[in-house]
């Protein structure tokens, strides 16, 4: 889609206190109405990033390539599954999130009902009693309307790190 | 391709060994010392002896098909550039200008002409030759002799599809530093008449973690999954781990350092990935490796297995994961991760792998995520004065040598054994004794 078509200011204020519930039921480990949040047709996905040069036609990042998530709704209830297992050892105790959203800006989807959401977002985690990670990155969401709301149909994420600087992502973004 | 040896690098200076190396470690005994993942001295007396000496690996063929591609990777801490060449073989260079030393190519990977310094200017070819610079004249007034000041070369040479490279000139061939590991190398790089290839792309991240620590798992640790990665099997599949005490034929075998630890049940690892058109690959898949490989080998293909080639190149079999623990200091590596398939598997068979192998073991799989902070606090708390001179018991399995095998190398019954552990610190206290590789004693045949 190449033109950007603004919504009413009660869309917009629905995709944004979408986004930020979301935020705010990550970080409460509450991932099973995180997933109510998400449509069951869901791409979620965050490509790797690749350090190539300008003119190298490949660019940052490739549907093809390796991702960090290239997911639909059977991955992210398995990845939902495992955080909720009383075995997920690294998971207790807890992990602690601050998922902070900004930057948003919305306008009409594709298709009537739909929505295309622009954000960014910093997460940041803590374990133990003194690790710390800050993941940043931009976000490139579809949201539809199912039901009687809002759905997450499709999210890109994409961090500017070409190596992860830390061990894993034990948390959505 | 030719193993030519090495033309311009410098060698360097052998330093003595640690005089404290049998407190250290102790494969005899089965014990080592914690200080082993934690201890500045041995991380230095490891870049010299274990990865400045060893044969590494740096790429897949197929990552660089075209002459002019290159990938970018580190023998160590040491950069390099692995470029294919004209006449379609392969050069491992120092990605650092002879001038000042400022990083000639700042991408991953890529094709290139050539790669010119930002600094002053200097234009290195594919490679590696110094063909011109920036105000050439001044150079010429004084002298100057542009074929000494190429891009330093490493050695070069592969094996099915893996490119490893060493710096050290004495070090063995890379046929004789994998030895008979081959045949079980095979199970994976020629199970099929195409070979393999790479997935496009590779993940990077970091641990704060000793890097044996990760090697060790691969090597030979089946132990931790069934314990470690309940939650991710309960996740993928809904049920626990293979209960690998009840598979009925496994084995640890190693040789000079390297190890496998294999059953033979075709795809209890492959399983995982909760992904029925992998399973049905491999069963379909098999008959056809048994006429390459054997009936023998052909159930290995994605059983319940893992690979180290001494010291930091590990795989899985059936989850078909690739990876380098990419040494950063005694307590930090980067972990490289790639995915690595037939290449002539059916293409949405290669897409399963892919996302498959992301989603157990890469930095968001659901395996990967328990390993991460078992291998760090494996590390972290050896820095105490304390726990760093406690042992470690490695003890397992001792005395399960078979002697009646016809099976390849140094062959132990059972995968839940520590016998590959062993035979790896002991390679690793072996090299870091020699101060020459000719001074690095041959244990095989003489293992417990
Ligand atoms: S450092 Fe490369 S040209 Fe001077
Ligand atoms: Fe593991």
């Amino acid at each position: 889609m190449n033109t950007l078509e603004l919504v009413t200011l009660e869309e917009e204020r629905a995709v944004q206190a979408f986004l930020l519930r979301e935020a705010r039921l990550l970080d409460e480990d509450r991932w099973d109405d995180w997933l109510l949040m998400v449509s069951e047709r869901i791409h979620y996905w965050m490509p790797g990033i690749e350090n190539r040069r300008r003119e190298d036609a490949r660019g940052g990042f490739n549907a093809e390539h390796m991702a960090l998530f290239d997911d639909g709704y059977r991955e992210l209830q398995r990845r939902v599954a495992r955080f909720k297992q009383p075995s997920a050892w690294a998971e207790d105790p807890p992990t602690r999130n601050v998922h902070l959203i900004s930057n948003i800006e919305v306008y009409a989807g594709e298709n009537p009902g739909e929505y295309r959401a622009f954000s960014c977002f910093v997460n940041v985690r803590s374990r133990g009693l003194d690790e710390q990670y800050q993941i940043a990155g931009r976000r490139e969401d579809v949201l539809c309307r199912e039901g009687d709301g809002l759905k997450l149909l499709s999210r890109r994420i994409l961090i500017p790190n070409a190596t992860l600087p830390c061990k894993n992502i034990n948390t959505f973004l | 391709m030719m193993d030519k040896p090495t033309t311009t690098l410098k060698a360097i200076e052998s330093t003595p060994p640690l005089a404290d190396l049998d407190r250290i470690c102790d494969m005899q005994e089965g014990r080592m010392a914690g200080k082993i993942f934690w201890d500045s001295e041995i991380y230095e007396q490891e870049l010299e002896k274990i990865f400045a000496r060893c044969w590494l690996f740096v790429a897949h063929e197929s990552q660089i098909p075209e002459p002019g591609d290159y990938v970018a990777t580190t023998l160590g801490e040491d950069e390099v550039l692995v470029v294919r060449q004209k006449d379609r073989s392969i050069k491992v260079l120092i990605n650092a200008c002879p001038h000042r030393g400022n990083k000639v190519c700042f991408a991953e990977a890529g094709n290139a002409r050539g790669f010119i310094c930002n600094y002053h200017g200097w234009a290195f070819g594919p490679d590696g030759a110094l063909r011109g610079m920036h105000e050439s004249g001044v150079y010429e007034q004084s002298g100057f002799d542009k074929s000494r000041q190429g891009l330093r070369e490493a050695r070069v040479d592969s094996y099915k599809g893996l490119v490893f490279a060493t710096f050290a000139a004495d070090a063995p061939s890379l046929a004789d530093y994998l030895g008979p590991m081959t045949w079980y190398l095979d199970v994976i790089l020629d199970n099929d008449e195409g070979g393999t290839e790479f997935i496009g792309g590779c993940i990077r991240s970091t641990y704060e973690c000793n890097w044996k620590i990760a090697a060790e798992n691969f090597v030979g640790d089946i132990l931790h999954a069934g314990w470690t990665h309940d939650s991710a099997a309960q996740a993928m599949l809904g049920g626990s781990v293979t209960k690998v005490s009840e598979l009925p034929e496994s084995y640890q075998v190693n040789w000079n350092g390297h190890g496998y630890e294999f059953a033979r049940d075709l795809v209890g690892n492959a399983a995982v990935l909760g992904e029925s058109a992998i399973n049905k690959y491999l069963h379909l898949h098999s008959p056809k490796a048994a006429e390459r490989l054997g009936e023998f080998r052909a159930r290995m293909l994605g059983a319940v297995s893992s690979f180290t080639v001494f010291p930091n190149f590990s795989f899985l079999p059936g989850q078909n994961t690739v990876r380098v623990w990419q040494p950063r200091g005694p307590n930090k590596i980067e972990l490289y991760t790639w995915v690595i398939v037939n290449r002539n598997a059916p293409a949405e068979v290669k897409e399963k792998w892919r996302r498959g192998a992301m989603m157990t073991f890469s930095p968001t799989g659901v395996f990967e995520m328990d390993d991460g902070e078992n291998w760090e606090y494996c590390t972290k708390t050896s820095r105490g004065k304390v726990t760093r001179y406690q042992d470690l018991y490695v003890g397992l399995g001792m005395n399960s040598r078979l002697s009646d095998t016809e099976l390849p190398g140094n062959v132990f019954r059972g995968q839940l054994n520590e016998a590959n552990a062993r035979a790896y610190y002991q390679r690793w206290k072996d090299l870091l004794q020699a101060r020459t590789w000719a001074e690095v004693p041959d244990r095989n045949g003489k293992l417990d």
